[in-house]
């Protein structure tokens, strides 16, 4: 290698990809975009609501704008203004993270037509994606399999009549929908009529579409999705499959990588067809296509999430990648960074949300103050979170707090480090669902990879904390001796008979 | 002495059965010898109970304390003597139970309420709840107006006793 001359300073190796990139986002993703874009000499812009402005997701970056909005939640929806912000403050990308604008095509249109670019796919791509209908209809027309269905066209009894040929049970779905809002599961023809008229007007109160449809319903299925990276101009890889069947309320709590007792074959033919459908749509950006698995080994495309995925922390565990820099860089229009043939799968993966929220109480949201925060650490553990002691755990926003993800040579030794960590991760002040991650990982269904999406509703008896009197009984002890009037009573009253000493006695 | 704390809705008994030469206490009626006592402070703390080190961590809130000990975490509340006899604070409050939303906002301030009639809706998670008064009396004050959030616990209302007229 020739020396390089005294005066020549050091440089990255390339210009770096974007001049300054703002994060529409908030909390621990934040925290995780910001963390690639420092690796990649990238200045990072955070945007926060007042109620925020403590929060940890601000300090990850290297600048902060704050964006005004009678709800918190407003704010980090309010497509103007982040826009405004970006440009006032010299950004030339915008990554949108999950959820809030991640799949808004309008807020993927306007950041493009204000010039910047838009670190996912382009706004008619999400428009596709995100009408349920829209994208099954693109799937089975490449050749990605899709369960038998009939949409509604005004007519609910004609709509009725036609669902009946599918056969049952089946599932009704609202068009627009997302998050199980409007969905209906029917197992009898005479319950049809009436679910459908249920399901469209649900659907019309939460969307303002009262479109519906019928599909197939595969009893206890297997939710697996596959990862993808497509670089716009049709050329498209995988990054393996995530297990994501340990729902609760159609929302994933527990997720995994590689899907374990996945036969090859059918591994193959999922990841094939994703890859084909993300090729077909040329498809720019990190993708998830999600499938369901039947116990017969059916599988049917379910939806595409154009998005980083809450998620991908297991996979690039798995595989050693970048998911959030393979974006920055796809967006930058460098094309793929890898071939398939580059892509390894090692070991395996699991990632637990940690979300305010009581499982003995239907999952139902928490609130408090985190009083006190134990992060777990060590080899093959990743903690992602923007918490602070102090915090307000409001109803404001989605209940998930942090995720927390591990890494083994194997599923059962990956497993064991989440327990592990579990057992060190300490959230006091607000209840959690930690507990019960933690009684859900040493279930024996768990452990033998018994995996469906009725999983929770099944093992809701098994899962329940068995009673412990004795860890009881030392916690009240602990707490007892918290209090200050207890503990005066035992320590600082004077006790005559122990002022004389035992001996006297 | 007995103290009771409040755990998932059960009261339990703490007493002080001896304090020298060992500390005994008897909980649920079950005797334990406290050798050491901790810090009492919030964060990590252990204890010697029946000789054997019980490591823990403790935080505080105003009203509630927290304890994770062995992998689970307790939340308790010291026994309210007032609100257990029926009088105090407590009646004057309305609570909201759960996190969520105000949907709609059935009595104005300065009405009159009987007890278990509604004073406001509030909906979290598709489900709709009524908040209803906890005694007979007039409605004192709303913190929360319809589309405000609310907090579990909050208390979203007041109620004062009517004055008698001399």
């Amino acid at each position: 290698m020739p020396e390089r001359a005294r005066d020549e300073p050091v440089l990255a190796p390339h210009a770096p990809l974007f001049r300054k990139v703002l994060i529409a986002n908030r909390g621990e993703i934040v925290v995780r975009i910001a963390r690639t874009l420092r690796e990649l000499f990238i200045p990072s812009v955070a945007i926060y609501h007042a109620v925020d402005a403590q929060s940890p997701h601000l300090v990850a970056c290297d600048e902060a704008v704050e964006i005004e909005g009678e709800a918190p939640v407003a704010a980090y929806l309010d497509i103007e203004r982040i826009v405004s912000a970006a440009r006032a403050i010299g950004a030339d990308a915008i990554h949108p993270g999950y959820g809030f604008l991640s799949e808004n095509a309008s807020f993927a249109r306007r950041v493009a037509a204000a010039g910047l670019a838009f670190i996912g796919p382009d706004a008619d791509t999400i428009a596709l994606m995100g009408d349920k209908i829209s994208a099954r209809e693109f799937a089975a027309k490449h050749g990605v399999p899709v369960a038998p269905s009939v949409r509604s066209n005004g007519d609910l009894a004609d709509f009725a009549r036609r669902a009946a040929t599918i056969g049952f049970p089946l599932l009704i779905k609202a068009a627009a929908g997302g998050g199980g809002k409007g969905m209906k599961i029917v197992r009898a023809e005479r319950e049809l009529a009436e679910a459908a008229r249920i399901a469209s007007s649900e659907a019309e109160r939460y969307f303002g579409d009262g479109r519906i449809y019928a599909e197939l319903y595969v009893d206890r299925p297997r939710h697996i999705e596959a990862q993808i990276l497509g670089d716009g101009a049709g050329e498209a890889i995988h990054l393996f499959e995530r297990e994501c069947s340990i729902q609760r309320r159609f929302q994933k709590i527990i997720e995994e990588a590689p899907a374990p007792n996945l036969p090859p074959e059918i591994r193959a033919r999922m990841l094939d067809a994703a890859v084909r459908l993300a090729r077909a749509s040329r498809y720019k950006n990190a993708g998830t296509i999600e499938f369901i698995l039947g116990a017969d080994g059916r599988f049917f495309f379910l939806e595409m999430n154009t998005r980083l995925q809450v998620e991908h922390p297991v996979t690039e565990m798995i595989t050693g990648i970048d998911i959030v820099r393979a974006q920055i860089e796809i967006a930058a229009g460098q094309g793929l960074p890898f071939a398939q043939p580059d892509v390894v799968a090692r070991g395996a993966a699991i990632e637990c949300r940690i979300c305010a929220e009581n499982p003995d109480r239907d999952f139902l949201p928490e609130t408090g103050v985190l009083h006190y925060l134990r992060k777990p650490e060590g080899e093959g553990v990743r903690f992602e979170n923007a918490l602070r002691v102090g915090q307000a755990i409001t109803s404001e926003f989605d209940p998930m707090l942090a995720k927390l993800v591990t890494h083994g040579a194997d599923r059962d030794k990956a497993i064991d480090r989440m327990q592990a960590a579990l057992d060190d991760l300490a959230i006091l002040g607000v209840t959690t669902n930690a507990d019960y991650l933690g009684r859900v990982l040493a279930d024996a269904s768990f452990r033998a990879a018994v995996l469906h999406t009725d999983f929770v509703v099944e093992r809701t008896d098994a899962l329940r904390a068995p009673p412990d009197p004795r860890r009881l009984r030392l916690a009240l002890i602990a707490a007892a001796l918290g209090d200050a009037n207890f503990r005066d009573v035992i320590t600082s009253v004077p006790d005559p008979h122990a002022t004389m000493g035992p001996w006297r006695n | 002495m007995a103290f009771r704390l409040i755990h998932d809705g059960h009261a339990h008994e703490i007493e002080v059965v001896r304090r020298r030469p060992r500390l005994v206490l008897r909980i649920d009626g079950v005797e334990h010898i406290v050798a050491s006592l901790g810090s009492g402070a919030d964060g990590d703390d252990a204890l010697e109970i029946d000789k054997h080190a019980v490591a823990f961590v403790r935080a505080r809130d105003r009203d509630r304390q927290f304890i994770r000990l062995h992998g689970h975490v307790h939340e308790f509340a010291v026994a309210d003597e007032l609100a257990e006899e029926g009088g105090g604070e407590a009646l004057d409050e309305v609570r909201s139970p759960m996190p969520g939303r105000v949907v709609a906002l059935t009595k104005a301030v300065g009405e009159s309420v009987a007890r278990g009639e509604t004073v406001m809706m509030i909906e979290s998670m598709k489900m709709q709840l009524s908040l209803s008064a906890p005694r007979d009396g007039i409605l004192a004050s709303l913190s929360r107006g319809l589309g405000d959030s609310v907090d579990k616990d909050e208390i979203v209302a007041r109620l004062e006793i009517p004055s008698v007229r001399a």
